[in-house]
């Protein structure tokens, strides 16, 4: 353990009240005078082109205030997700809206439109559309390809026995659009001992924001003021305002608090901007509450898998190869990006001497997907454990040894380019979680109780954590009071608040006189990176880190030139500045910030450095004069991958006569640096652990591919585990060693805590059933039912978007 | 009164859901109302006197036909009542009873047809010009069907054949023993394919109800006793036929 | 189409007395919906799924609620919640069968608020019904769930005919056990419907699932003493621990005299439109023993007959296994 003050501390982060009482607000319950309420008429087909739009029945509607239709807005070209279209290309895609004086009044009004929509082919699964003669789910094409050489749409075709071979389970020899390798592929295979190759699955399932993405606009003299549900804070001004078609100082974006978004939420998106489109046409404010059922159909999913992967071991369990292929579903907006990172962290979590990554993105008139924690990464976590299982039974090495050989460490290096990483501890991860789980003694328990069958699981989760460039911004008032600005969106982990401790641990001051903003853009905040990559951590930690630096710098000058001397003679403790070797010389922060105010220029933000970004000088120049200014961008010196890790051990139980498995005890363990806030941690890595057994067991898309339907539209039909679905306790722990290339050490660790547990799952799973693997998530109780009775299982091979 | 009912398919769009079973009542009161007013007509009319029905008797309907009737008759019968009685609020498992009724039906219809076409004088149950003499002039006598009876059987023809075809499509869609259903013709079809089941159903209710009245009036129950038992008396013959287009042979019983 | 999420405008009846709710029952009929504990209420109204012109809410009516004896039976007021049921003392020693079910309906929160008569006359589960499609079940001409590429894996393997929807209720496979009636109520009469016959599949009311008639209340439900404290068995199994349906569920009645089977009801859940009585397997099991060996000798019964559709022929298997526990059991 450290002896920061702060770092490595818990903290009552500041909204905690709020939550708790219910008195934190989020955005739909905000509202402003005059304002009206807006419904979004949906698509109720998969894919169609709209071809009459009859409102005459509302227009003249007591309480209808108006109509907007895609025809209001700029122009959107496909795949990009418009706010309302003509082309809708999933069920529930907006084709326009109603404001109306109440919410029944706007219902009412939607139920008496009549929108004519001529059908199109459709797909929900993509080998649907993948085979010569399927449907394409846009009409551009049914692959879009984003790269660095170029993006755009594509028709890629495999032939029937091309997709038969591919269900079959044997190596696809269809066309791929993107492609990566390092190493001698065919040198690794020929070197390898086992050489194990399976098939895959990984269902597509919602993000499941319990906030739907409801937002609120209104406009005041030329400035749009928008009251929504976001993951990140100053992130979402550029998009917000490219979305709006307005400059980025013309926009305010208040997001006090947010209902989960679970990447669903990291940029600005399209229904963040419509009320504020609708409130400029009809000259009120506008609420668009987005309904639950909405929310499952625009809320956006993860991407799901259809695979094929082949890996090769040494005799020690090294492994020497890694061939991957992967179709990835990438609904009808094209967002993705989950098959190449599901390679990356093969690369860095197995650490193959040699990789080859193959993929074709495929659209699908489903839910549009987004980046949801771990996106790729947790996917091939959930299938590669019961994968080095195999491998390891086969070669007769232990479980927690095989993953220990290939564990990555700090001379690792990764991707396709084969970057160093700034450090890792994957095996002190296993040993410290092997020790709490009791790895050994729990392998040698019995394991048949009657029908059940004990099955233990370990699982590596992985994803990058860590970003540079951002702005910090800190503020020292007259008062004495210590201004932390964090433009850090409140997604729910209390980064915001945890990584401005780094700022109070340079200013050496008490937390109980720090003042956290944020949750508005007229909170003055500085520029921030996206909520999401479990990048918040390291980055802010080191923007929090320079801006309170730049304080302590303009402290001590200050102090020099009111004390004499020069800055290199002061330092700081209990929030004053003393010349060094004689506390008597000294002065408060609050005189300090008064001097500041005195002094007028940087020291007071009526000038700034010149590489901040026009968000953070925004904020800087609203704020001159107020106080000292700690101000400035993260240009501290970075090179490599930054990981985030977390290992699980998890014991299940499993009832070869129901299909249903107990999770008896699970232990989560984080690698991610430093711990900052140990309580954020240990919640963060139940959280995940929670998230990663849903997607494990329950969490899935299902559409029915006659009528291009989804089943899942609520709670209930998504699966999402219960209370009583999850153990009653888990047990975490941290690594807690520095990186060292983030100022107190820290790394993020969002994404990984869930894609540990997801691998343990389907690991333990594997074992309970003597090393069977289904190759797919989630694996419900009609799967293990069916295999235990050897029956085939419902679905074809490879088939996805089913139960 | 709207002929059809709608619904929302599986997009929302508005398509037919099948006949608008409301005209139930307008066929039973119609029905109804065709049969009181021609008894009270047929009432006051000077009654002719009654031909006898002993004496040579002549085949009408051979064996096989006459098991065609009833047995189209009875299957005609379960199927109505399976199918209606269900709506007007009489509830039991009826959807096998139907089916399997529906196939009786379909292959006494298929019998018929086969043995009519290759067996029989189609001629004389087809209407022709000449036949409406019959309505105008009561000195002219059919052969060995009236126009009534002519026209009868071709509306049950016509009636059936739509029953029976629409019916077949639909028993292609539920689950049987032979096969699962396949749901594989669009909503829209299908409701046209209801649309045509239910008012050909409400039609034959009203044909069928006609049916029966003018079986059991008295001057015409010779010929229902000759649809059980095959023959009807010379008297019967001469009374209500022209030999010179009908001379059937004279029975062997 | 519409975001679905507001309920329609309605007119609402809280009566006090059940004559009061008999009266509006019968004056609304097929346009009145009955509200208990509003678990099966809201989603349909908020979904504008259905739309009833009154809601007649039955809560205040104190005769409709608590749990009496009577001399040949102990009698269930309708409006008595689940958590109610699972609390009282009476039923946990002698109809713990009845207990255990109501302990498995959904979550403690809707345990608490729902009754067990909304949990007898629940409607169908099949997320194409609930979606509001113009289903058979809604009155329509198709079944979307029983099609070639239907999504069916909580459907039916008895019983189906044309619809493919399964009883939800937990309860319902109980109170069949315990060969429970129901007591039901309308302005003009009382019938007592034997549980089995209270339930009704499609091949008779496609649009119901109970034998309620338009006007009708059900009031009360009532379990004879001839099972009190007999040998039960119930396990539920459903794809979550909490707030799920059962993909099967058993509750077995069984009177045993020296460790021998001399009666028994058995009934599954989750695999027809209603409850599932195993008659083969109750008739095979007379005169046996409870032990693995029986289970082993009923092997096959309980699932013969069944029609599996695409994503449902686990269910098999499982009514095997779950017969094999209350064998065991």
């Amino acid at each position: 353990m450290s002896n920061y003050r702060h770092i490595g501390k818990d903290f009552v982060p500041p909204d905690i009240v709020g939550k708790v009482t219910g008195k934190a607000k989020y955005a739909e319950d905000f509202s402003a005078d005059g304002m009206v309420f807006a419904r979004v008429y949906t698509s109720p087909m998969a894919h169609g082109r709209v071809t009459n739009i009859d409102t005459s029945a509302v227009l003249e509607m007591d309480g209808v205030v108006g109509i907007l239709t895609a025809d209001d807005l700029p122009p959107v070209e496909a795949p990009n997700a418009p706010m309302l279209t003509n082309s809708p290309a999933y069920v529930g895609e907006p084709i326009l809206a109603v404001a109306a004086l109440d919410e029944k009044t706007a219902e009412d009004a939607l139920a008496l439109i009549r929108v004519d929509i001529q059908p199109l082919p459709y797909a929900v699964d993509p080998l649907d559309s993948l085979v010569v003669g399927g449907p394409d789910a846009r009409e551009e094409g049914n692959v879009y390809v984003r790269s660095r050489e170029g993006s755009g749409f594509r028709t890629v075709k495999w032939t029937r026995e091309q997709i038969d071979e591919f269900r079959a389970g044997k190596e696809p020899t269809g066309e791929s659009v993107s492609e990566w390798s390092y190493g001698d592929l065919d040198q690794g295979f020929a070197a390898a001992k086992v050489i194990i190759e399976e098939p895959f699955v990984t269902v597509g399932y919602a993000h499941m924001s319990m906030e739907p993405r409801t937002a609120m606009a209104y406009w005041q003299n030329g400035v749009c003021y928008v009251y929504g549900s976001a993951q990140s804070q100053s992130f979402m001004i550029p998009g917000l305002a490219n979305l709006l078609g307005i400059e980025q100082k013309d926009v305010v974006l208040i997001s006090e608090n947010t209902g989960g978004g679970f990447g669903s939420k990291i940029g600005a998106y399209p229904m963040m901007a419509l009320p504020a489109w609708f409130s400029k046409k009809i000259g009120r404010p506008v609420q668009l509450r987005i309904t639950r059922e909405q929310e499952y159909y625009l809320g956006s999913a993860r991407v799901g898998f259809q695979g094929w992967i082949k890996v090769g071991f040494a005799a020690n369990g090294r492994v020497t190869a890694t061939d991957v292929f992967i179709v990835e579903d990438i609904g009808p907006n094209a967002t993705g990006g989950d098959g190449s990172s599901a390679g990356e962290a093969v690369s860095i979590v197995y650490d193959p001497e040699s990789m080859r990554f193959r993929g074709v993105p495929v659209l699908t008139n489903t839910t549009p997907r987004g980046a949801q924690r771990g996106p790729g990464q947790n996917q091939i976590a959930a299938i590669m454990a019961p994968i080095m299982d195999k491998a390891a039974k086969e070669l007769d090495v232990d479980r927690l040894e095989i993953r220990k050989i290939n564990a990555a460490h700090h001379g690792t290096t990764v991707y396709a380019d084969q970057e160093p990483v700034t450090s890792a501890y994957m095996k002190e991860a296993l040993d410290m979680g092997a020790a709490m789980f009791d790895w050994t003694g729990k392998r040698n328990k019995p394991r048949r109780n009657g029908s059940k069958v004990i099955g233990l699981g370990i699982g590596q989760g992985y994803h990058s954590a860590g970003a540079t460039g951002y702005d910090g911004l800190v503020r020292i008032t007259p008062d004495g009071k210590i201004h932390l600005h964090s433009g850090v969106g409140n997604l729910g982990t209390y980064s915001y608040a945890s990584t401005t401790r780094s700022a109070a641990e340079v200013l050496k001051c008490g937390w109980d006189n720090c003042v956290v903003h944020h949750g508005s853009t007229e909170a003055n905040l500085p520029w921030s990176s996206y909520q999401a990559g479990s990048n918040t951590s390291f980055t802010h930690q080191r923007a929090n880190y320079v801006a309170a630096m730049d304080a302590v710098n303009k402290l001590k000058e200050i102090a020099a030139a009111t004390l004499g001397g020069s800055a290199a003679d002061y330092d700081i403790a209990d929030e004053r500045v003393f010349r060094s070797g004689n506390t008597g010389q000294s002065m408060s922060y609050a005189q300090a910030a008064e001097r500041a105010v005195e002094l007028g220029g940087a020291y007071s933000g009526q000038t700034w450095p010149s590489d901040i970004h026009e968000v953070t000088q925004r904020a800087v120049q609203n704020l001159a004069g107020s106080g000292l200014i700690g101000v400035a961008k993260d240009n501290l010196p970075q090179e490599g991958v930054i990981p985030g890790f977390a290992v699980a051990f998890t014991e299940i139980e499993l009832d070869l006569e129901t299909g249903k498995y107990e999770i008896l005890d699970y232990v989560g363990i984080a690698e991610c640096g430093t711990v900052i806030h140990p309580q954020g941690l240990a919640t963060q890595m139940k959280g995940g652990a929670v998230w990663g057994m849903g997607m494990a067991g329950h969490e899935r898309h299902v559409y029915d591919p006659q009528n291009g339907l989804p089943a899942n539209v609520g709670y209930h039909q998504c699966g999402v585990p219960t209370y009583l679905d999850i153990p009653s306790s888990m047990r975490t722990g941290a690594v807690d060693l520095p990186d060292p290339q983030s100022p107190f050490g820290a790394r993020g660790i969002g994404e990984p805590a869930m894609g540990c547990s997801v691998a343990a799952v389907t690991a333990a799973v594997a074992d309970a059933l003597d090393g069977h693997v289904f190759n797919r998530t989630p694996i419900s109780a009609d799967m293990i039912l069916n295999h235990v009775a050897g029956r085939p299982q419902s679905f074809k091979p490879l088939q996805t978007n089913n139960y | 009164m709207d002929l059809a009912t709608f619904k929302k398919d599986v997009w929302g769009r508005e398509v037919i859901l099948g006949a608008s079973w409301d005209l139930l009542w307008l066929v039973v009161v119609a029905a109804f109302v065709i049969i009181a007013g021609h008894a009270i007509v047929m009432a006051a009319r000077r009654r002719a006197p009654k031909p006898s029905s002993e004496g040579e008797r002549i085949v009408r309907h051979k064996g096989a036909d006459r098991l065609f009737h009833w047995v189209m008759a009875a299957s005609v019968l379960v199927l109505l009542v399976t199918g209606v009685f269900p709506i007007i609020g009489i509830e039991f498992p009826w959807l096998e009873i139907h089916w399997i009724s529906g196939l009786v039906l379909t292959a006494a219809v298929l019998f018929h047809i086969v043995r009519a076409l290759f067996w029989q004088r189609l001629k004389c149950i087809w209407i022709r010009g000449r036949d409406f003499r019959e309505l105008y002039d009561s000195s002219v006598k059919p052969g060995k069907y009236s126009i009534a009876q002519k026209a009868m059987h071709a509306t049950v023809t016509v009636l059936v054949l739509l029953v029976i075809g629409s019916g077949l499509v639909m028993f292609a869609l539920i689950d049987t023993p032979w096969w699962d259903r396949t749901n594989s013709i669009s909503e829209a079809t299908l409701g046209w394919v209801f649309l045509v089941h239910g008012l050909s159903t409400l039609a034959l209710i009203a044909v069928v109800a006609l049916h029966i009245y003018f079986g059991l009036r008295p001057e015409k129950l010779f010929y229902t006793r000759s649809m059980i038992s095959g023959w009807i008396s010379k008297e019967e013959l001469a009374a209500n036929h022209d030999s010179k287009r009908w001379s059937p042979g004279e029975s062997s019983s | 189409m519409a975001s679905f999420d507001v309920m329609p405008d309605m007119q609402l009846f809280q009566p006090a007395a059940l004559d009061d709710a008999l009266n509006l029952a019968d004056r609304y009929r097929e346009n009145g919906w009955l509200l208990g504990g509003g678990q099966d209420t809201y989603g349909w109204l908020k979904d504008r799924a259905k739309s009833p012109q009154a809601m007649i809410d039955l809560n205040g009516i104190e005769e409709l609620r608590g749990i009496r004896e009577t001399a040949e039976s102990i009698e269930i007021g309708a409006v008595t919640t689940l958590i109610d049921v699972i609390e009282d003392a009476r039923l946990q020693r002698d109809y713990s069968l009845l207990v255990s079910a109501a302990k498995r309906v959904a979550s403690p929160q809707i345990r608490n608020v729902g009754t067990l008569g909304g949990n007898l006359v629940q409607d169908a589960r099949c997320w194409y019904y609930r979606r509001g499609l113009d289903c058979y079940r809604a009155g329509g001409n198709i079944c979307y769930a029983d099609s070639p590429q239907g999504m069916n894996r909580e459907h039916s393997l008895f019983g189906a005919s044309r619809c493919v929807a399964v009883s939800p209720s937990d309860t319902a496979t109980a109170l069949v056990a315990l060969e429970a009636t129901m007591v039901a109520r309308s302005v003009a009469s009382e019938r007592q419907i034997a549980a089995e016959k209270f339930f009704v599949g499609p091949d008779t009311h496609i649009t119901r699932m109970t034998s309620l008639k338009p006007g009708e209340i059900l009031t009360a439900v009532r379990i004879p003493a001839k099972w009190a404290d007999k040998h039960f068995y119930f396990e539920k199994v459903a794809d979550r621990n909490a707030w799920d349906f059962a993909l099967v569920s058993i509750a077995a009645a069984m009177s045993l005299d020296n460790g021998v089977v001399t009666n028994a009801r058995i009934v599954c859940g989750g695999v027809a439109c209603t409850p599932y009585r195993l008659h083969d397997v109750e008739h095979a099991v007379l005169g046996k023993s409870l032990s693995e060996n029986t289970a082993t000798e009923l092997q096959g019964l309980a699932s013969k007959g069944a029609r599996p559709l695409n994503y449902n022929h686990f269910k098999l298997p499982l009514m095997e296994n779950l017969v094999r526990r209350a064998m065991r059991s």
